[in-house]
């Protein structure tokens, strides 16, 4: 295979190209009031180039430049920002813009003379500063008001930040929210009481009459997944409800064979003396947490179980349970209550050590389910385009709300950035040498560049306001125009999402200053994800 | 028995023993108004505690319906409003118990253990219903419409509500339950766990000082585990009276500047007059012939004021505060 190898000062120059290209691409999607990016399509058959305003999207369809240094550079930072998107699903932009000054900072200091790796080091030295200076400004999001103004800076639409304050105020940080595509132009909301459960696509019900939903009150629940093949396998569970004098039975079963179909149709020929259901079982995780919600216990094919063996304390018990072919639901669950809100303890710390992000949001869901409601959100537009655009404008803004719930809220608008810069500067004038000194004049002046992108965007000229800016406190307001003390006026930020910015911009910035020589195959080889 | 006593017995049979909740009118003092619910359905008076009178005739419910809960309104002298928990319903009048209309809740049959008022009632139209078995029923239109809002509430049995004095500033609503104490500070529409210890649960009674926007402090009546303090709005806890099962607790209404707390046990009235650092029984020689199941106090806690204590073999006793 034929390589080609690229060296300095083609590399930084090649590598420069393409993050300015991206960056700039992204950076006019910065702050309430953004532009739009149109993109080619990638259905042939569609003509109409797709509209974006968020930069972890924009990012992930930009997939090859023609300058192949170029292209390596703009790669490299797509990576960062996908990174920034999927963990944080906000502040890619801000990642970018803070990204793109520090490289063209760093390369004019290194082509002047600097030592890179030295500058790697006070570079990331700075950062941590810059990360616990936000930590020590960090709010705790506290009230339906706070995340009313948090959603809004994030999705700028006010219905849509109305209706999601007042969800996030209900539910809260690990609550279970579905956002459905709706029927109408208007965006509209709702709660469920009691755990949700979602079954598998291809879930089978056993309802009497041929039903599509049910419901039963005070109601003895078997849960495995198991089969039940023989008609003794019912009955053993039937007797079993009887013993603990339930009259509504309600059982989960991997499959249910016909001929104990058909017994369960004559074991509810008299609806108002016993009525039983049965429904194929989701998975077994959710057995689990079904088990500790109703106080039965889960039987597994994993684990050996039989139904044999099952007695009647096995059974759990339930004020109310219904089904359709789609959902269960469970309300008063006769669980322990203590168990149940250890196992959620459980689950929250689980959700604190674990950096895998699937394993995160599987771990959300269980104790959104276990939490006593949902709630839905069902968002509307014009046409199929629209709702799907404000659909994942309110994932993301509802991701950046959990973020927040965890990690608190700072000054909005760039003004917990700018809060940053006096310390850096009063590090720069302390330096022991003109690499330290230039690493954090370097951070210092990046840190006013997502401002300076904001106020752009909005049309407003930047010089004149971020020079008042100065105070940590204050910050432009670009809906009424005017300079605002962000915190008192409830212009906020999620914490989260800012110092997740900050770190993925400058550590992985400063790790591609040091970046030397770059290597090109032959084959090019490009990929949709990044 | 104290000579201040007035037992008042009641008519119905001694196997229907038991007296659920008391709640007096705001304006006890001009209107002697109080009512008892009775495992014998829906009693009241309205010659401060002398006669009691079955209140008959109720739409919808039994002759013989048990009342498990009652609540009067803050502003009970103008708006006449009561709240009355049956079996799988709330009753509601409008009229200081003239008429009746009543809401049913989703079955199954929801066991209404108590009713607490928002100190504002008459603007927000926000009250709440605690159950045995499905948590917190919430309305927000005067008892038109109840919902259940039982988001965070990991414990659904549900005995004891305390709603803040500044409920339209802070929207904070305690609830006692059998494992502890839940918080709510968004009116009621989401729960979260407080740090009471659930060793010393089931949790029977609760009380805010009035004052509790600034100073944080609640005490927190258990079942057998006595009665406990916290200053700081639930994170930590302090036992400062070990007794039986305290059924109730109350603030002097000016508290801090006046420290009195009466705190209802089992068989006694308690009384601390330093802000309940140190308690003494209230009646040091009496005996109740049963156990106190439930109390009220007129207004709110004042010289003036009269304690009512319903007890286990359904009378009722008055006191003074």
């Amino acid at each position: 295979m034929t390589q080609r190898l690229v060296f300095q000062p083609h590399t930084r120059l090649g590598f420069q190209k393409g993050i300015n290209l991206l960056v700039d691409a992204i950076r006019p999607t910065l702050g309430p009031l953004p532009r739009l990016v149109a993109i080619d399509p990638i259905s042939r058959g569609n003509k109409q180039p797709t509209l974006m305003d968020n930069g972890g999207l924009i990012a992930r369809r930009i997939i090859e430049l023609p300058d192949r240094d170029a292209d390596m550079g703009a790669m490299f930072l797509r990576q960062v920002i996908w990174k920034q998107h999927e963990e944080v699903g906000d502040g890619t932009a801000t990642t970018a813009v803070l990204f793109q000054s520090v490289y063209n900072q760093g390369v004019k200091y290194i082509a002047a003379g600097g030592n890179p790796m030295r500058l790697r080091h006070y570079l990331e030295t700075g950062m941590k500063v810059v990360l616990d200076t936000l930590a020590e400004m960090t709010l705790p999001l506290d009230s339906q008001e706070a995340i009313t103004r948090l959603a809004l800076s994030i999705c700028h639409d006010k219905a849509l930040a109305n209706a999601l304050g007042e969800i996030f105020d209900t539910i809260r940080e690990h609550g279970m929210l579905e956002i459905r595509s709706g029927n109408r132009r208007e965006m509209e909301h709702e709660y469920l009481q009691g755990a949700f459960f979602k079954l598998n696509v291809n879930a089978q019900t056993y309802f009497p009459n041929g039903q599509r939903q049910i419901e039963l009150t005070d109601a003895a629940i078997f849960i495995s997944n198991l089969d039940f093949d023989e008609p003794e396998h019912l009955i053993r569970i039937v007797a079993l409800a009887y013993a603990l004098k339930k009259k509504t039975l309600f059982i989960l079963a991997k499959r249910l064979s016909p001929r104990v179909v058909g017994v369960l149709a004559s074991v509810n020929k008299d609806p108002q003396q016993f009525q039983a259901v049965a429904i194929s079982s989701p998975e077994s995780d959710t057995l689990d947490d079904m088990a500790l919600l109703t106080g039965g216990r889960a039987f597994l094919q994993i684990l050996g179980d039989t139904i044999a063996s099952a007695n009647p304390s096995d059974l759990g018990a339930v004020r109310r349970i219904w089904a359709n072919k789609d959902y269960l639901g469970i309300a008063g669950g006769k669980g322990s209550p203590l168990v149940l809100r250890e196992h959620v303890s459980m689950l929250r710390r689980a959700i604190v050590n674990t950096n895998n992000l699937e394993m995160r949001k599987k771990l959300r869901e269980r104790i959104g389910r276990l939490m006593g409601g949902a709630a839905i959100l069902r968002v509307g537009g014009c046409t199929d385009t629209e709702i799907k655009l404000h659909k994942e404008n309110a994932e993301r803004t509802a991701e950046a709300i959990r973020s927040a719930f965890v990690q608190g809220i700072v000054p909005g608008g760039g003004a917990a950035l700018l809060a940053c810069r006096p310390i850096l500067e009063c590090m720069a004038e302390n330096a022991e040498n003109l690499d330290e000194k230039m690493a954090y004049r370097i951070l210092s002046r990046a840190l006013e560049e997502p401002t300076r992108a904001m106020l752009e965007n909005a049309g407003y000229e930047p010089g004149a306001f971020l020079a008042q800016m100065t105070d940590g406190v204050t910050g432009f307001d670009v809906y009424s125009g005017k300079l605002l003390n962000m915190a008192e006026a409830g212009v906020v930020d999620s914490a989260g999402v800012i110092q997740s910015a900050v770190h993925q911009a400058f550590a992985s910035v400063a790790l591609a200053l040091t970046i030397d020589v770059l290597v090109h195959h032959q084959q090019r080889e490009t990929s949709i994800n990044p | 028995m104290n000579r201040d006593f007035v037992m008042v017995d009641s008519s119905v049979q001694e196997n229907q023993n038991i007296v659920y909740a008391l709640a007096a009118s705001p304006g006890f003092a001009q209107d002697g108004i109080c009512f008892a619910a009775r495992h014998s359905g829906l009693w009241h008076t309205n010659d401060g505690g002398m006669q009691w009178q079955a209140v008959q005739h109720i739409p919808f419910a039994p002759d013989n319906f048990v009342a498990s809960a009652v609540a009067v309104s803050p502003n009970f002298q103008t708006d006449g409003t009561v709240f009355v928990g049956v079996p799988g319903g709330i009753l509601c009048s409008r009229d200081r118990g003239a008429t009746w209309t009543v809401v049913t809740l989703p079955v199954p049959a929801p066991f209404i253990a108590t009713l607490a008022l928002s100190p504002v009632f008459e603007q927000d139209r926000t009250a709440f219903a605690a159950t045995l078995e499905d948590g917190i029923f919430r309305t927000v239109d005067g008892g038109v419409s109840w919902q259940a809002w039982n988001f965070g509430l990991f414990d659904l049995g549900v005995l004891c509500i305390a709603v803040s004095a500044a409920y339209t500033q802070d929207k904070t609503v305690y609830i006692g339950t059998e494992t502890g104490i839940f918080l709510s500070k968004n009116g009621g529409r989401a729960w979260q766990e407080t740090d009471f210890p659930p060793n010393f649960a089931p949790v029977l009674s609760l009380a805010l000082s009035p004052k509790f926007v600034d100073d944080g402090i609640l005490f927190a009546g258990t079942e057998s585990h006595g009665l406990w303090y916290s200053d700081n709005r639930g994170k930590s806890w302090q036992q400062v009276l070990d007794t039986d099962a305290v059924n109730a607790i109350w603030f002097a209404a000016d508290f801090p500047k006046t420290a009195d707390i009466c705190a209802v046990s089992n068989q006694n009235v308690w009384h601390s007059t330093n802000g309940g650092q140190s308690w003494l029984p209230k009646i040091p020689t009496a005996t109740f012939d049963a156990t106190i199941t439930s109390a009220t106090v007129s207004g709110s806690l004042t010289q003036n004021a009269v304690i009512f204590v319903g007890l286990s073999n359904e009378k009722i006793v008055r006191l003074p505060a």
